[in-house]
């Protein structure tokens, strides 16, 4: 992925987004091939260093308040002190959670544990943010600013992968695409590259992975 | 940041997890038994008691009381390092709720320690307490020296390490429900051989205790190996000699292997996200 721009990774169901989201965490081994984060072996926790991940399936800690499963995470995220109040105080801000600090994550709704999700995520202005299926569980409006989050991390010099279903928000908030197939990359590239004139990413995307060749030669044969 | 400061965020947190949980109430539920049992155990104090019409001193029921009594609160400091080990680890995983520690710049053997730490530092609290209140009651009351009960504190507190590492171990290979039977029954088979084999040493040190009973005794860990040879200093007529010495140094290599053991099935673990 190169550096500051924003990926899309697109698949159908079990074609390996999450897998290769937990690959680049070092959450599984690969049983082929390599993967990197930050061009470290993701084993290395030097390679997550800087990193934001919100994962499909949030499972916020029982019995804690959102202040303190932020305040601990900005502490792993390596802040401290004053610093990290204002952080927590910021990101709980922008993810409109500000004013549910001291109720218990797990009691927070879908929604609101969503944003609480990104906050955490957002947390000490991450380098690299994996998101995976962001707007899970999202109002509309929830959406939108989901979207404005993503799009800020971006304008900082961010580098965001997003994994989702929804093509019409990758379209909106990507760059770049990688679509999977089976755990093989079949297209990836730039949108404009990929899409031709005439074409929406839903098109590629079902030429992609219906079972015809995309029109990007694909950057890898490996498996994920 | 450095692995240290990594190491207390989630031990930290580990400590209060393991207060919040339902398992807390157990725990204290024990304690009070635990102590209560104590206060009536230790209640008759010095002096003469008699005993089938016979005056018996009272230091005499006391060398026998004492170590029966710090011996069953010790088992059950054990049984509750177990219990609470048994899926401090494996709920988090379970649940979802690790990815997100373990998605930051940490090792997992830092988190998997500290999911120990928080374990063994509630199982240790609930120890200092249930040790503490029981061998200040048998010393105040029944005027037994003290070093025995602190030499019994220290190995119970080693024998909770090696119990809670290889709970920890097995609940990332089955589930908690048989995670806590094999720690009952494991704790249960232990105490039956180490003290067969601690009675038969002292009785007719010429024979050996041979089957499984004999090898746990001689091989296992001697986790009431160690809590015995202390506290049987309180009985003049027991002499079990270095038996605590080499038992706490097994005892120390088991709490070893059970750490290895835990990080090397760890680190060879997918984490579901």
């Amino acid at each position: 992925m190169p550096q500051g721009t924003s990926v899309g990774l697109l698949g159908a169901n079990g074609a390996g987004k999450t897998t290769a989201l937990r690959l680049l965490l070092g959450f599984a081994r690969p049983s082929r091939g390599a993967a990197r984060l930050q061009g470290a072996d993701p084993f290395d926790p030097a390679s997550r260093r800087g990193v934001g991940y919100l994962p499909e399936r949030l499972r916020l800690p029982p019995g804690v308040t959102l202040e303190r499963f932020l305040s601990v995470h900005a502490a792993l995220a390596g802040l401290a002190g004053a610093d990290l109040v204002r952080e927590v105080e910021s990101v709980t801000e922008t993810t409109g959670v500000r004013d549910r600090l001291q109720e218990p994550v797990d009691g927070l709704s879908k929604g609101l544990a969503q944003r609480a999700g990104f906050a955490q995520a957002l947390l000490g202005r991450p380098a690299v943010l994996l998101l995976d299926e962001p707007t899970s569980g999202l109002d509309p409006l929830g959406v939108r600013d989901a979207r404005a989050w993503t799009s800020a991390a971006r304008a900082r010099g961010a580098t965001v992968l997003v994994s989702s279903h929804v093509l019409s928000e990758v379209e909106r908030t990507c760059d770049h695409v990688v679509i999977l197939r089976e755990g093989r990359v079949v297209a990836s590239g730039a949108l404009e590259m990929l899409v031709q004139p005439g074409e929406s990413l839903e098109d590629l995307f079902v030429r992609a992975v219906g079972g015809g060749s995309a029109t990007g030669p694909p950057d890898s044969e490996d498996g994920a | 940041m450095s692995a240290l400061r990594a190491f207390r965020i989630f031990a930290g947190e580990a400590f209060r997890d393991g207060l919040r949980r339902r398992l807390a109430f157990a725990v204290a539920l024990v304690l009070l038994i635990g102590l209560a049992g104590a206060q009536t155990c230790t209640q008759f104090g010095t002096g003469t008691i008699d005993v089938n019409g016979e005056a018996v001193d009272g230091n005499v029921i006391g060398g026998f009381l004492a170590p029966l009594l710090f011996g069953f609160q010790a088992w059950a400091v054990l049984a509750i390092a177990g219990l609470l080990a048994a899926d401090h680890l494996a709920r988090p995983l379970a649940e979802g709720s690790a990815v997100l520690w373990l998605a930051r710049p940490v090792s997992r053997h830092t988190w998997v320690l500290a999911r120990l730490a928080g374990a063994l530092g509630v199982a240790l609290l609930c120890g200092a307490a249930l040790l503490g209140g029981t061998g200040a009651m048998l010393v105040l009351r029944q005027g037994v020296a003290i070093e025995p009960a602190l030499l019994a504190a220290a190995a119970t507190a080693l024998g909770a390490v090696v119990v809670a590492t290889f709970a920890m171990a097995a609940s990332l290979a089955v589930g908690r429900s048989a995670v806590v039977l094999i720690v009952l029954l494991a704790l249960a088979f232990v105490a039956f051989s180490n003290g067969t084999g601690l009675a038969t040493e002292l009785a007719h040190p010429e024979v050996g205790v041979g089957g499984l009973v004999g090898a746990v005794d001689r091989y296992g860990p001697p986790l009431f190996t160690a809590i015995a040879g202390a506290v049987a200093r309180w009985n003049p007529h027991v002499d079990t000699g270095d038996t605590f010495q080499h038992a706490m140094i097994r005892l120390g290599l088991w709490a070893a292997a059970g750490v290895a053991l835990l990080l090397s099935m760890f680190r060879s673990r997918e984490i579901e996200s």
